[in-house]
């Protein structure tokens, strides 16, 4: 068996203070192959956007072993963590989270600002909109385009840096049906041409149906799936709901 | 860490995009870095003409202490030793002798068509000629005639129109009835602003520009007057001159110079040497009045005071430059305390748009850091987001400042009357002013920065992405 792109080993985390402290992880082990496409489900509160957080090292969990793309997260420098992020991790919100002052195309190259990266920014960022089907909207404004598209951006920016891992939290989340099909089936297309692993925070059925394998959590634990490879996409169908 | 270049430029685009934080931000600093600039280029400005025209600080006048017990004189002797040990500290550049003549003395004669007549007695010193030599106006014509007989001229008869042939130079002396080089006469450049700002006009009389054009123009016979020796208009002078001894001696204004005495005539000093050894006796031609020391640096002034004091027993006679000195430097000081409140009290309020900043865009902080954005990287950008608004804010408050200057000084120069040595601009914009503003500006608005920037840093990114 190849080693896994994320290996998660007893993964603890909580908020707050004293009688307020919640715990949301509540020892979380899970291992990612490479090239798999993961669905996380679970009802809102059950601690997937933390764990996708913690994977992407967004958020440090309290205890446990993190290991991604061969980065030990406990013996990993903030500057490295943040280089991996910049060169082999892309995240995709909710959100979108584009920065309305940019135009499309300096969405798409903003990882580039934080890394010697050559004279061809502009070239492969034009290359990644047109990835997503937005070569034309490179010098609009995010203001400027509908959901869909913000979020086609916001994926361009996401492989902007050709990477190994894609964290997806609720991509979908707010988008129409049809354009969340759009971008489901582009999620789908990334991990079969180019072997891109993807981890999806999702409550959409239509996600777990293209998944590889479906993780199920309840309660800051995995219930269902921890095992790498295991299809499981009939799973949490009872655990859906915001995340 | 975050290429140079990629930071500069999202830096300026970043500070750039919110023109009303920009100018929340900017506008205390502006006032407050004007304020620093204007008050430092008017202190400056204002010193320049006071310590540097009026109560030259880096010119001292040396006296000995007035000492008697029992009514007998003790003090101290300003002889030529005296002059020979002060010419000998480090600190002091030239020591000049001075001689003031000890007994009464009228000035008179007639100047613009105007009868004129003035107190001389007391109010003339004495130099060394070769103390003026330095000055080409003066070095040939301001000497002691008087010494040598060889430069007398031929006998005359005193009352006779043209009774030497050197009109301009000569006078006709009526004690030993021989023609004379006129005695000369400078005086301060203090004596000539007083009469072009007090005299002339209340006597229609015309201002003196440049002293030597002006002699030029009218004539040096225009500059010739007499002084009476022995004769006093003070109603009461307890001084008694033998009536066999006084005489009058032609003089002529040869021009103008600092090392004349402040208010008064500076003449040779071999006259008044002579003069107060006919008048007085050999005691008042052997002492000299006060000694004019010229300081190698105006700094030096505080330890010469102290060794005056501590060696020779002496004192400055004239401390009204220093005292100028110390209430510039406290005005100074005040000013300058306030135009730091102002840019401290900015940078707090930099701290706090900062804040507000840094809460408004924690989205983006957050997504800056998951593109792979170091807390490194996040502080440079605010700090140096912080530090542009120092640079325009230190600039801009060096232009206004220069700006108000020349208000000041187009109301200095068209509302404000003559005055002794008014000057043209009351500021002096030192060539460190403007890079000290803007490097004190800077300075603040990063420390300004430096709390919000920290925070902006320590953002978790997970946290900050969760903001609605």
């Amino acid at each position: 068996m190849t080693s896994p792109v994320i290996s998660l080993r007893d993964i603890t985390k909580s908020y707050g203070q004293g009688a307020a402290r919640a715990s949301v992880l509540r020892g979380v082990s899970l291992d990612i192959a490479p090239g798999e496409l993961v669905a996380l489900v679970g009802q809102s509160g059950s601690g997937k956007s933390t764990l996708l957080n913690i994977i992407g090292g967004l958020d440090k969990a309290d205890g446990g072993d993190v290991n991604v793309l061969g980065h030990d997260y406990r013996r990993t420098s903030e500057q490295a963590l943040a280089r991996l992020r910049n060169t082999s991790i892309g995240f995709v919100f909710q959100a979108f989270n584009l920065l309305d002052h940019l135009t499309c195309l300096q969405n798409v190259t903003l990882p580039s600002q934080f890394s010697a990266a050559g004279k061809d920014v502009d070239t492969r960022g034009r290359e990644a909109l047109d990835r997503v089907g937005l070569a034309a909207f490179a010098g609009r404004r995010p203001s400027e385009l509908s959901g869909g598209q913000k979020q086609r951006v916001a994926i361009a920016r996401a492989l902007f840096g050709a990477p190994k891992l894609l964290l997806c939290d609720e991509p979908t989340g707010n988008l129409d049906s049809a354009t969340g099909a759009e971008v489901i089936e582009f999620f789908q297309k990334l991990n079969r041409d180019d072997g891109v692993t993807l981890v999806i925070v999702t409550h959409e059925r239509r996600v777990s149906n293209i998944a590889q394998r479906v993780v199920a959590m309840r309660d800051g634990a995995i219930v269902e799936g921890a095992g790498t490879n295991e299809h499981t996409a009939g799973a949490g169908d009872d655990l859906g709901g915001p995340a | 860490m975050m290429p140079t270049g990629k930071l500069a430029r999202m830096v300026v685009a970043n500070a750039t995009r919110s023109p009303k934080h920009f100018i929340l931000s900017a506008f205390g600093i502006v006032i407050g870095i004007g304020a620093f600039v204007f008050f430092m280029a008017g202190t400056i400005g204002v010193s320049d003409v006071l310590l540097g025209k009026v109560f030259p600080l880096d010119q001292v006048e040396v006296i000995a202490p007035h000492t008697s017990i029992a009514g007998k004189n003790l003090s101290q002797k300003l002889t030529a030793d005296t002059v020979a040990t002060i010419k000998a500290r480090p600190e002091v550049k030239e020591a000049l002798p001075r001689m003031t003549l000890q007994f009464p003395a009228v000035g008179f004669g007639k100047f613009e068509g105007q009868e004129i007549r003035f107190e001389v007695g007391g109010f003339t010193d004495g130099i060394p000629d070769v103390h003026v030599a330095d000055d080409p106006k003066l070095v040939d014509v301001f000497k002691d005639w008087g010494a040598d007989p060889a430069n007398d001229g031929p006998a005359c008869v005193p009352g006779t129109p043209n009774a030497c042939p050197d009109k301009a130079w000569q006078y006709c002396d009526g004690y030993d009835k021989v023609c004379r080089k006129r005695v000369p006469v400078i005086i301060s450049p203090t004596v000539l602003e007083l009469y072009n700002s007090q005299v002339a006009d209340s006597h229609g009389l015309p201002h003196i520009g440049v002293m030597e054009q002006f002699i030029a123009e009218r004539g040096r016979e225009r500059m010739h007057f007499y002084m009476g020796l022995g004769s006093t208009m003070m109603a009461g002078s307890n001084v008694t001159i033998d009536p066999a001894k006084h005489r009058e001696v032609g003089a002529i204004l040869v021009g103008v110079s600092d090392k004349a005495r402040r208010v008064g005539l500076t003449i040779p000093i071999g006259y008044v040497e002579r003069w107060n050894r006919t008048f007085v006796g050999d005691t008042a031609a052997s002492e000299y009045s006060s000694i004019i020391v010229t300081l190698r640096h105006k700094d030096q002034l505080a330890p010469f005071a102290q060794w005056l004091a501590d060696g020779p027993k002496l004192k400055l006679e004239d401390q009204l430059g220093s005292s100028f000195a110390t209430v510039i430097y406290v005005i100074r000081l005040v000013l300058l305390i306030i135009a730091f409140i102002i840019v401290m009290i900015s940078a707090i309020n930099i701290a706090h748009n900062f804040f507000m900043q840094v809460s408004e865009r924690r989205r983006e902080i957050g997504v800056l850091r998951a593109v792979g954005a170091t807390q490194g990287d996040v502080m440079a950008i605010v700090l140096g987001e912080s530090a542009i608004i120092g640079v325009v804010s230190g600039v801009i408050g060096c232009v206004l400042a220069w700006l108000a200057s020349l208000v000041i000084d187009w109301i200095l120069a068209h509302w404000v009357g003559e005055f002794p040595f008014k000057p043209t601009t009351l500021f002096n914009f030192e060539v460190w002013i403007a890079p000290s503003a803007i490097g004190l500006s800077i300075f603040f608005c990063v420390l300004g920065g430096l709390l919000p920037a920290r925070r902006a840093a320590k953002l978790e990114p997970a946290a900050a992405l969760a903001q609605n």
